[in-house]
């Protein structure tokens, strides 16, 4: 049987605010870990099985699970010009697709001078994982053609590796002489605002860009994470994105509405019934601006959003569904937040509309990928 | 008929048998062996399958048809997990090729046409004069040239295929056969099958379809061999090589390599690539679970000029790895070493911090992703992951050390195990965990494991036992191998695999024997004091009892009276020799101690607290078993005489001793009937009267419980070797020799 949709529009009513706030105290109440301060108990070393993870120094003391946690509040986006700092033509790169999003451990001996070699390799690892057992030239002239760059001034602090942006073009095989080659394939690796502790205590020869997104084939997809496995002895996953991202998402971006026009602000819940009910429950900005105002107001910092407000925000859309259609969202799963700023979806997927939003998102993406370490 | 023969021979399995058949058997026994190797044939359906495609006749009906279809899926499971032997695949392709029933039937033959071993050329050929034969569609002529192209490496001999060439030339001018013929020909061309009329044909045909690379390269080669008679310039920006031509077999044939390569694993133990998948091209879903081929690492740019190295995948030998040991390259994929008992011994040398982080990062990520983030269930390849958690715990058994990545993932994993997937891997690795410092051990271990512990079975519960069992022993291992006598904190080298200071170390210890003393004193309980469990927390505190002498670390720990008392009254003789071995231990532990302290003057970590439980539980023991003084003011276990009286057995405090204790009661019963065996009355109470006692003591040693000959030479005197005065003075002797103990 298929899935019942049902569409859901109307404006969020300013009565609902008021029972938003009473909402508060239960919201608050959900326990977060809080991070440990673990960092201090040098005194004991590993064996030489765990020398390198020693060096990192990071959540890793005998006994001590990774150190990384989510952080119960960060930074409210804050309006930036992008295009001062980086190229307006790499922006536009990544504005464009919908990203599929895959978490990276740290890469072994990545360079950032040697990107034009990585092309060449590259280009010629596909060539030859598409027709296997053959021997290739390096300098053949492929039918793929590899280009890796540097998207110089998207890194927020000085910890963070610069983006690597990576194109595949594909040149038709008929192609008329003349024909620029097309872009089949795009992906990109990038860290931004990553946890410096985590970052400084990776050994030199490592690199962290720990958020991988590709938009194009899956098969090339596939060969090129095969390329970076092999080169780099690092290891991709995919990462999906839990409600809890999607919460904070919804939550910066409403946050930001005075600043940018966000148009509206949709989620879409997925209901475990029998057949599965998908919701989309669409609201108007302003409501939802003067409702995340409601629950802001009693906050001293101006600049930071916790989690609980976060919490209680959610809270309320789903109290104010709740009273017109007695169903609770609570019991479903958010699967996908949008606004004029762009889309993302649990299954790890995401798009930006515009340059100005790109940086606070993959913030937040970094720091889900950097969770998703092994160590 | 030559059918028949082909027939008999796949049965491979009972070639073997049919080797052994020596001449010195008699005829009759060849006969049997022949009628059964005929049953066995009647019975296995895949033999009556090839037999059946090898008869069936032309036109048969195939719709509808329930043998058919029968016989269709047991060749066709064989064929896509084991792949076919050579005489099926022959028989297979001679009934598809010939359309006996249908091009549909056909063509279902031919996907699942995956060589075992290796493909008859008689098969190819014949297949080849049934393309000449013009009957097949088009779609399937191209299908079995693809399958042709895909098996290639694996025809026996290409010397007849070679042979008629020229019919193979043939197809060059049907167009949809064309790329495919002219990959064939490019595989077969040798310089004599290369003909002035076949160059004009190519170049006539190229005339017609243009430049097509398939052509292009055929042509090429045709000029490599014979450049006079090939006048063609070809260009520079040539698409290089064909096409693979394999897809449709291409899962099948990546799953049949993977069980033969399985099968070949045990031959070839020591060699390097045991593990390689290496056509596993395309990642299936489930990938985080295979140790990756060693190969060397492509970035050499910072290679030093002039140095040599070895790669590693060329590593064949243990000979080889002592030569070039100073020259081996780590491998581009650290994760890879794994896969090799050799690999194993080299990375065993290597010192690089870096190189153990990329491994940790690459084991655990794969932990992490199958056992955690993994979302839907991998109860199919519960194998895979069976294999590869033995590849760990055996690595890290032969590095004699955890990975911190295993480490990690453990920690997270046992809050959310249900205890019964993979549970001897996951407590294999679990007994691997290096020294937790005190302070997160309750937190990381102790929690999910009590709630595990208490929740199941009582084998769940005895494999935690065994498992802390096995952490302790591994723990004071360390210690004992890498703590120096003058100082104390170990922390010493990079070598050290535990270099937290003794006091934490100890500190920790002191947890975990603390620990299972809880556990295991209220899990006898719930399981009704069962001898499975008491023996494991039996072989526990064996460690235990022996931490200062054979570990060399100054601590003491006794078992809680909750596991002491079951234990000695426990009703199978191997518990309580258990204990006493244990007690024995215990008291050379102790005066040892006690001597050391006296000697040195450094004050030895052992409460006067300890040596006066010690002393209790001697005195309860002796009290019980040699004495018969059991229940009485001063022995530990005391009870009131009243309740003893209602309890209606007579002379209860004899009841535990080693005549009547139920341990030895056996024991007892035989000494009775080989002392006195024409005694019709049963009286136990004379074995205890005069030489009687001695000989019955002699007795038990002799039924191998030795630890309780330890414990009673050890902690008894006898004074006077006269048994009438035994009660008094063995009495004595004993409270002396206690004192003795407290006195230290």
């Amino acid at each position: 049987m298929g899935r019942r949709v049902v569409q859901i529009h109307f404006l969020f009513l300013s009565a609902v605010v008021c029972y938003a706030m009473e909402e508060r105290d239960s919201a608050s109440a959900t326990p977060r870990g809080k991070a440990p301060s673990n960092q201090s108990r040098k005194s004991y070393g590993r064996s030489r099985r765990s020398l390198g993870v020693e060096l990192t120094n990071i959540g890793f003391t005998p006994g001590h699970l990774a150190g990384l946690r989510a952080p119960t509040s960060r930074e409210l986006p804050k309006p930036r010009n992008l295009t001062e700092h980086v190229n307006p033509e790499q922006i536009a790169l990544l504005v464009k697709n919908e990203w599929k999003l895959s978490y990276i451990t740290p890469l072994y001996q990545f360079r950032h001078t040697q990107l034009k070699t990585y092309s060449k390799q590259l280009s010629a690892f596909i060539a030859a994982e598409k027709q296997q057992g053959l021997a290739v030239e390096i300098e053949a002239d492929t039918s793929f053609r590899v280009t890796f760059s540097a998207v110089l001034g998207l890194a927020e602090t000085e910890d963070d590796a610069e983006t690597v942006f990576i194109q595949i073009h594909s040149r038709p095989p008929f192609a008329v002489e003349g024909d620029a080659p097309k872009v089949i394939w795009s992906g990109w690796l990038t860290c931004i605002n990553g946890n410096p502790e985590y970052l400084r205590s990776l050994p030199s020869g490592f690199v962290c860009l720990p958020l991988f997104c590709t938009s194009g084939s899956e098969s090339l997809t596939s060969v090129v994470k095969l390329w970076f496995e092999k080169t780099f002895d690092c290891n991709f996953g995919t990462l999906s994105l839990n409600s809890t991202c999607l919460q904070w998402l919804a939550s910066m971006w409403t946050g930001c509405h005075p600043a940018f026009n966000i148009r509206y602000l949709k989620l879409v819940w997925n209901l475990p019934a029998q057949p599965p009910l998908d919701i989309s429950y669409t609201i108007h900005p302003q409501d939802a601006w003067d409702l995340w105002n409601s629950i802001r107001e009693q906050d001293s910092a101006a600049d930071t959003i916790s989690i609980n407000e976060v919490e209680s925000f959610m809270k309320g859309l789903e109290a104010h569904f709740f009273r017109h259609f007695r169903i609770y969202l609570s019991a479903g799963t958010l699967t996908k937040v949008s606004t004029t700023f762009g889309s993302a979806h649990c299954d790890g997927k995401i798009k930006f509309t515009s340059g100005d939003s790109i940086k606070h998102v993959l913030m937040l993406l970094t720091e889900y990928a950097l969770l998703k370490m092994p160590i | 008929m030559a059918r028949k023969s082909m027939l008999r021979i796949p049965d491979m399995d009972s070639s073997s048998e049919n080797d052994s058949s020596a001449p010195g058997r008699s005829h009759r026994s060849l006969r049997v062996a022949e009628n059964a190797k005929k049953k066995k044939e009647a019975e296995d359906p895949f033999l009556l399958a090839l037999k059946y495609f090898s008869q069936v006749e032309a036109g048969t009906p195939w719709k509808g048809n329930d043998t058919l279809e029968r016989h269709l899926a047991v060749v066709e499971r064989v064929g896509l997990s084991r792949g076919l032997p050579p005489q099926a695949i022959s028989i297979l392709l001679e009934f598809s090729l010939s359309l006996r029933m249908g091009s549909l039937v056909s063509m279902r033959v031919l996907k699942f046409l995956i060589p075992a071993s290796s493909v008859p050329q008689e098969a190819i050929i014949r297949g080849v004069s049934w393309l000449c034969v013009d009957k097949m569609p088009m779609s399937m002529q191209v299908v079995f040239v693809r399958w042709m192209l895909t098996v290639f490496d694996l025809i026996d001999s290409k010397d007849q295929l070679r042979a008629i060439y020229g019919f193979i030339f043939n197809f060059v001018t049907e167009e949809n056969l064309c790329p495919y013929i002219c990959h064939l020909l490019y595989l077969l061309t040798r310089k004599e099958s290369i003909r002035p009329y076949r160059v004009r044909k190519l170049l006539e045909l190229q005339t017609k379809m243009g430049c097509q690379p398939f052509l292009m390269n055929l042509l090429s080669l045709y000029k490599v061999y014979c450049p006079e008679l090939v006048t063609l310039s070809v260009p520079p920006k040539m698409k290089s090589g064909f096409k693979n031509h394999n897809s449709t077999w291409k899962a099948a044939l990546a799953a049949v390599k993977k069980s033969s390569t399985a099968e070949l694993v045990s031959d070839l133990q020591l060699s390097v690539a045991v593990s390689g998948q290496p056509t596993a091209r395309k990642r299936k879903l489930h990938s985080h679970l295979t140790v990756p081929v060693i190969s060397s690492s492509t970035q050499s740019q910072n290679r030093q000029p002039g140095c040599k190295v070895f790669p590693l995948e060329q590593l064949r030998s243990f000979s080889q790895l002592l030569e070039n040991l100073h020259r081996i390259e780590l491998p581009a994929q650290m994760g890879s070493l794994l896969g090799s008992p050799l690999a194993l011994h080299f990375l065993d040398c290597v010192r690089d911090s870096s190189a153990f982080l990329r491994l940790n990062f690459w084991l655990g990520h794969s932990l992490h992703e199958e056992f955690m983030f993994c979302k839907e269930a991998s109860a199919m390849d519960r194998t895979e992951a069976t294999s590869f958690l033995n590849t760990l715990i055996s690595t890290q058994c032969f590095l004699q050390e955890g990975f911190a990545a295993t480490e990690l993932f453990l920690y997270k994993f046992l809050n959310i195990w249900d205890g019964s997937l993979l549970r001897p891997e996951i407590l294999g690795l679990l007994s691997d965990i290096p020294v937790v410092p005190c302070s997160r051990i309750k937190h990381l271990l102790f929690e999910p494991l009590m709630q595990l512990f208490f929740t199941s079975s009582l084998f769940f519960k005895c494999s935690v036992i065994e498992c802390l069992t096995n952490m302790l022993l591994k723990w004071l291992t360390w210690h004992s191998v890498y703590a120096f006598e003058d100082d104390l904190d170990i922390s010493l080298t990079s070598q050290t695999p535990v270099n937290m200071t003794l006091s934490g170390l100890m500190d920790s210890v002191v947890e975990l024997v603390q620990f299972v003393g809880r556990i295991s004193a209220i899990g006898l309980q719930l399981e009704g004091y069962h001898s499975l469990l008491l023996s494991f927390t039996m072989d526990f505190y064996v460690t235990v009892s022996d931490m200062y002498l054979k570990y060399d670390l100054p601590l003491v720990l006794l078992p809680p009276p909750g596991v002491f008392y079951p234990a000695l009254f426990a009703t199978d003789p191997v518990n309580v020799d258990k204990l006493c071995h244990i007690m024995y231990r215990y008291r050379k532990n102790l005066m040892s101690a006690k001597s050391q302290e006296r000697e040195t003057k450094k004050p030895i970590e052992v409460s006067r607290k300890t040596y006066r439980e010690f002393n209790q539980y001697l005195v309860s023991m002796v009290s019980c078993l040699w004495n018969s003084r059991a229940f009485q003011p001063g022995t530990g276990v005391e009870l009131d005489k009243g309740l003893l009286s209602r309890s209606g057995v007579p002379e209860p405090w004899a009841r535990f001793s080693l005549v009547h204790h139920p341990a030895f009661l056996g024991h007892a019963l035989d000494f009775h009937q080989n002392c006195w065996p024409e005694r019709t009355k049963m009286d136990l109470g004379s074995i205890k009267s005069g030489k009687r006692w001695d000989w019955y003591v002699q007795f038990l040693y002799c039924q191998g419980l030795h630890g309780l000959e330890e414990f009673i030479q050890s902690s008894l005197s006898r004074q006077s070797p006269s048994r009438a005065t035994r009660d008094t003075t063995g009495g004595l002797s004993t409270s002396q020799t206690t004192s003795q103990t407290t006195a230290c």
